[in-house]
């Protein structure tokens, strides 16, 4: 058997043990206890820089426009109540949307960063999605990762004058697939394989979590693209405000 | 969205310290993840189902379902570990494929039982917290070990708007379901993100009025709310160090740090 015949062997037995144990509801965030102490901190410490950051930028905003403090933290119960509602799916299993590619592009990463950390301990504590412990696991791949990688690929595509439609759902897209990429990674690190060590652990937890998260990143694209639409159609100067599209035009 | 936290209102234990809570729960649950042992996962996982439960009032049907939340990414997650594909069968089961093995090993079910032990004990900590301390408790604690102001009041204000726009969300899906506005998968996907950007643009405006309303309260940079004080018990602050360290021992002796 070749190599790809192999992974395609691996996608489908995960496939079979997914269905098994669906619905799968958040299967993104890992969860509380999931991950041993040391990886519980490393990822929290990787965190740090990137937090930092984005409080400074964020007081900054505040201290020059006080009215931005409850901008911002709309913007933060936004991103909460979008991602702890259930999104429409294709298999009828309970999915969530990340908001984490919407909110970089509305908000930029700095201040999703932040923003990002204290909706995921809300997630944790009144939802029980994620945990306290993993925490530093999940700001890194939903809050600091997956928005970098969003932000990025819109600001690629408006540099290179790609119809924004397409730009939006790239970023959100692309967002949602790191974001689960980064998630398989870290659960692999802290759990590798008997028999093939990290990597091989690494492709296995794609595999089983690509069948839903493919086609939800899909959605949470098309999603983003709807939602950013009537937002420029609806409100675009107040748009401006919050930090997004800063110079480009909304709608060409 | 607000089971939790309405059970935590709720709660009989709701009147305790916020702090003595929150620090026994953390510190419970990093002995568990650090110490990673069985024997003290199991009492954890008993003493706060008991806490929560019995002392706390919730139903024990109520506990049972919340738990079963990250049953499924547990048990996906578990088996993803335990079953291998390779080409040398291990020793607990071995299907064979062409020419490799879907295979899994002993040693591996007793590595997966033990993490499920020590999941399911600090989801049970974290539940502890969540399921006897409100919200705002919570984060009064987390003023108290020095989190940045401007963290508190996005967290304060996020909490507070979190519910409202929830609220408003749920009667624009029920308004869109009304109306057949969840037909098909396209129509559905479409519903939703009109909600979504009608969402936005009504948190916009909410955000404005608010920022009005405070200004006409004089704010003036600094939001400051009135805390509920509930007093610590020396006895049972004493209780609960004697407890950690206890579960501090038992894990020493059964990694055999210590010896009797």
């Amino acid at each position: 058997m070749s190599k790809k015949e192999i992974r395609f062997l691996k996608t489908v037995t995960a496939a079979a043990v997914l269905l098994a144990a669906a619905p799968v509801s958040n299967a993104m965030h890992i969860m509380e206890g999931y991950l041993p102490g040391g990886y519980c901190i490393a990822w929290g410490v990787v965190c740090l820089p990137f937090l930092i950051t984005g409080f400074l930028s964020l007081k900054k905003r505040i201290q020059s426009n006080r009215k931005s403090l409850t901008l911002i933290a709309m913007s933060g119960a936004f991103i909460f109540v979008i991602s702890s509602l259930k999104i429409p799916s294709l298999s009828g299993s309970c999915s969530h949307m990340t908001g984490t590619g919407l909110g970089a592009i509305l908000f930029g990463p700095a201040a999703v960063s932040v923003l990002g950390i204290i909706v995921l301990i809300f997630q944790a504590l009144l939802l029980a999605h994620g945990g306290v412990t993993t925490l530093g696991a999940n700001t890194f791949s939903m809050a600091i990762a997956g928005p970098l990688v969003s932000f990025g690929v819109y600001r690629l595509c408006r540099r290179a004058k790609v119809n924004q439609k397409v730009g939006v759902f790239l970023a959100a897209f692309l967002g949602d697939i790191f974001t689960y990429c980064v998630t398989s990674v870290q659960l692999a690190l802290a759990h590798p394989s008997e028999n093939g060590g990290i990597a091989a652990s690494a492709v296995k937890f794609l595999g089983v979590f690509a069948p839903t998260q493919l086609p939800l990143a899909v959605i949470e694209g098309l999603l983003t693209v709807i939602i950013v639409i009537g937002l420029s159609s609806y409100a675009g100067p107040e748009l401006k405000a919050v930090g997004f599209d800063k110079g480009g035009k909304a709608h060409e | 969205m607000g089971t939790i936290d309405r059970y935590a209102y709720r709660s009989a234990l709701r009147n305790v310290n916020a702090q003595e809570k929150f620090w026994f729960a953390i510190l419970t649950m990093i002995i568990c993840v650090a110490g990673r042992s069985v024997l003290v996962s199991g009492a954890v996982f008993l003493l706060n189902g008991y806490l929560t439960v019995a002392k706390g009032g919730l139903s024990l049907k109520k506990y049972g379902k919340l738990l079963t939340i990250p049953l499924v990414f547990l048990v996906l997650g578990t088996l993803t570990v335990w079953v291998n594909l390779g080409d040398t069968p291990m020793d607990a089961f071995a299907l064979p494929l062409g020419n490799l093995y879907l295979t899994g090993s002993v040693d591996g079910i007793r590595q997966m039982a033990k993490l499920f032990c020590i999941v399911m004990a600090s989801v049970s900590c974290l539940y502890f917290l969540s399921l006897n301390t409100p919200m705002t408790d919570i984060i009064f604690v987390l003023e108290k070990i020095h989190i940045p102001r401007l963290v508190i009041e996005l967290m304060m204000l996020i909490y507070r708007f979190a519910f409202i726009l929830f609220s408003t969300a749920s009667s624009i899906m029920t308004a869109q379901q009304a109306r057949l506005g969840n037909r098909n998968l396209a129509v559905s996907v479409r519903s939703f993100g009109k909600m979504g950007a009608g969402l936005f643009v009504k948190a916009l405006k909410k955000s404005d009025a608010l920022y009005i309303s405070m200004e006409s309260r004089l704010y003036e940079g600094r939001l400051r709310v009135l805390h509920k004080v509930c007093p610590a018990k020396k006895g049972r602050i004493a209780a609960v160090g004697v407890l950690e360290l206890a579960l501090i021992l038992c894990t020493a002796l059964e990694k055999g740090y210590l010896k009797l």
